[in-house]
């Protein structure tokens, strides 16, 4: 009678299969709903797999906005990616190795959870009209940096904090200036952590909806709002919908897969490390 | 000094400075404005300029029954979807805590529901709750029972949403007390069993006490998370039918960006961020109080 066994019994095997039926189920639906028909949407009972499975929805639904949201995304994304990363790890550095205003740290991040979405993206909407820069990738780019970097700090600090400093040390005693330190010896060998982090940034600024919706307007969609303006319309285009929806998860997906090993880290702050 | 000496000392300062800029602008800035902004009246939708009114939003707030409506919808999503995310995922996450061969492969499947956007898990609830030709209905009635009007029912619209929204973060809940469960080390699982302790004993007295910490900070995450939700709403229901199933962070965006009552919107943010940072103490306390005993 052990309480972690080695291996699945029938019993477990069974609750293990339902629950999993359970959270792919939708998913997996909505897949499905992508390759149907008109009329193959809206019947009863309802048709599980099309019979025609064709990807027209798929040229439909990205000639319609999705093609432009995904864009949109991508642009915003990586963009907001690469500057909260590098503008971040410079700040978690410093903060590990010379103890700069880090203790407060932890409640900063924790505030900036707490805040309910309207307390920030009112005055930042107002900024932005007051700049005239709404609708522009410029707001979304720097509203998400601006999420985005102190969970960064946050998270690169742990990892630079694991990293021996006697590393680093000695390349200084060779001669190398700390500059070359951070980004000969620290940097490099920190590399799986950064590359966790920008995948999480990513991952947040993928999903992103309520300041891509105020921020971005007719020039600006990003695809969770281009997706979520195909369902205000008369006739609701479920299947476009859908395999819009289906590419835009595709990337985050394939993220999941490659995070596995930091998921708990980046969720909880580094609260819990996984 | 050298030069490069000089240009050393101040590296550190430098490679800070770009962040806490930043940081500054989003906390500071935005809280002391939006806090200027709660005690006035300040309706930018028809133009009208801004008048300082005091405290009088936040007297406002507590007899809106729109507000109230909002807040009382928040909390059934705390009470019953926070509650069930957190014992169904550690339900799962026990069933997970033994090594089998794909396990990594299955617990990364059921990650799946929070990574996917909250706007695709909307769009996806918005199909299986289809009163006529949704699956969910089918499904019921495959198994004898009658339709349930999911999203066109005053009193059902802010539970199918809470259904949504366990589905969706329960995998949160599993993941972290999983990796929390994966750290007690296998030696206390011995030791109990050595001293006879059943499957029950060991729970209660060895892994529910070992967990708290972990399950204090999934739980307040949870928690201060739920406050924000959003997308969920805006997508399934927009709040109906009627404002059946507003939350407050719904009703906040509307009197912000659909009304422009600017003032208003933002003393309900100040109000909902009071709640908060108190239920946060409140957690923390806890918390802390376990670190030192």
């Amino acid at each position: 009678m052990r309480y972690r066994k080695n291996g699945v019994n029938i019993l477990v095997f069974f609750g293990l299969a339902i629950l999993l039926l359970f959270f792919l189920s939708p998913i997996i639906w909505n897949v499905l709903t992508s390759f149907k028909d008109r009329g193959e949407y809206f019947t009863y009972p309802p048709v599980f797999i099309s019979s025609t499975f064709s990807f027209e929805y798929y040229q439909h639904g990205l000639a319609i906005g999705g093609a432009k949201g995904i864009q949109d995304s991508l642009i915003i994304t990586l963009s907001t990616t690469a500057i909260s990363v590098i503008l971040g790890s410079l700040a978690a550095y410093s903060i590990a190795r010379f103890r700069i205003g880090g203790d407060n740290f932890a409640f900063w991040i924790l505030s900036i959870r707490m805040l309910p979405p309207v307390a920030s993206l009112l005055p930042l909407f107002l900024f932005f009209r007051f700049l005239r820069l709404l609708d522009t990738y410029e707001a979304l780019i720097l509203t998400y940096s601006i999420i985005n970097l102190p969970f960064v700090v946050w998270l690169m600090k742990g990892f630079f904090e694991e990293l021996p400093k006697e590393l680093e040390e000695a390349a200084l005693v060779d001669g190398c200036s700390r500059l070359g330190a951070f980004t000969r010896i620290a940097l490099p060998l920190v590399s799986p952590g950064l590359v966790a982090t920008a995948l999480f940034c990513f991952m947040f600024s993928w999903n992103e909806f309520i300041f891509a919706l105020i921020l971005g307007r007719s020039r600006v969609v990003p695809v969770t709002v281009n997706i979520a303006g195909m369902i205000g319309g008369h006739e609701i285009l479920w299947a476009e919908i859908s395999a819009v929806a289906t590419l835009a998860s595709v990337p985050i997906i394939l993220l999941a897969f490659v995070l596995q090993r930091f998921l708990v880290r980046g969720l909880t702050l580094g609260a819990v490390k996984g | 000094m050298s030069m490069k000496g000089k240009r050393e000392r101040y590296l550190p300062l430098f490679f800070v400075l770009p962040t806490v800029i930043i940081i500054l602008i989003i906390s500071i800035f935005p809280l002391i404005y939006s806090f200027w902004l709660s005690l006035c009246e300040w309706e930018i939708g028809i133009g009208a300029d801004r008048v300082f009114v005091g405290l009088r939003n936040y007297a406002r707030l507590l007899t809106d029954s729109r507000f109230l409506n909002s807040l009382m919808n928040t909390g059934r999503v705390l009470f019953f979807g926070v509650g069930a995310q957190f014992a169904l995922g550690l339900g799962v996450a026990l069933l997970l805590n033994r090594s089998f061969r794909g396990k990594n492969l299955v617990s990364t499947l059921f990650l799946l529901p929070m990574m996917v956007s909250p706007v695709v898990v909307g769009c996806i609830w918005r199909i299986i709750y289809h009163y006529r030709y949704g699956p969910l209905n089918y499904m019921l009635n495959m198994a004898g029972l009658s339709s349930v009007n999911w999203l066109g029912s005053t009193d059902m619209a802010i539970y199918s949403i809470i259904l949504a929204d366990i589905w969706e973060w329960t995998p949160f809940m599993m993941i972290v007390l999983l990796a929390g469960l994966q750290a007690i080390p296998d030696e206390l699982y011995e030791a109990a069993r050595v001293d006879g302790a059943n499957r029950w004993q060991i729970f209660t007295y060895m892994l529910v006490p070992l967990l708290r910490p972990v399950m204090i900070i999934v739980i307040l995450i949870r928690i201060m998370d739920t406050f924000k939700i959003f997308d969920l709403v805006f997508l399934i229901t927009f709040g109906g039918p009627g404002q059946a199933s507003e939350t407050v962070s719904f009703y906040n965006y509307l009197t912000g960006f659909r009304h422009f009552s600017m003032g208003y919107a933002s003393s309900m943010a100040y109000f909902q961020l009071a709640i908060i940072v108190i239920i946060a103490n409140i957690f923390l306390r806890v918390w802390r109080r376990r670190e030192e005993a």
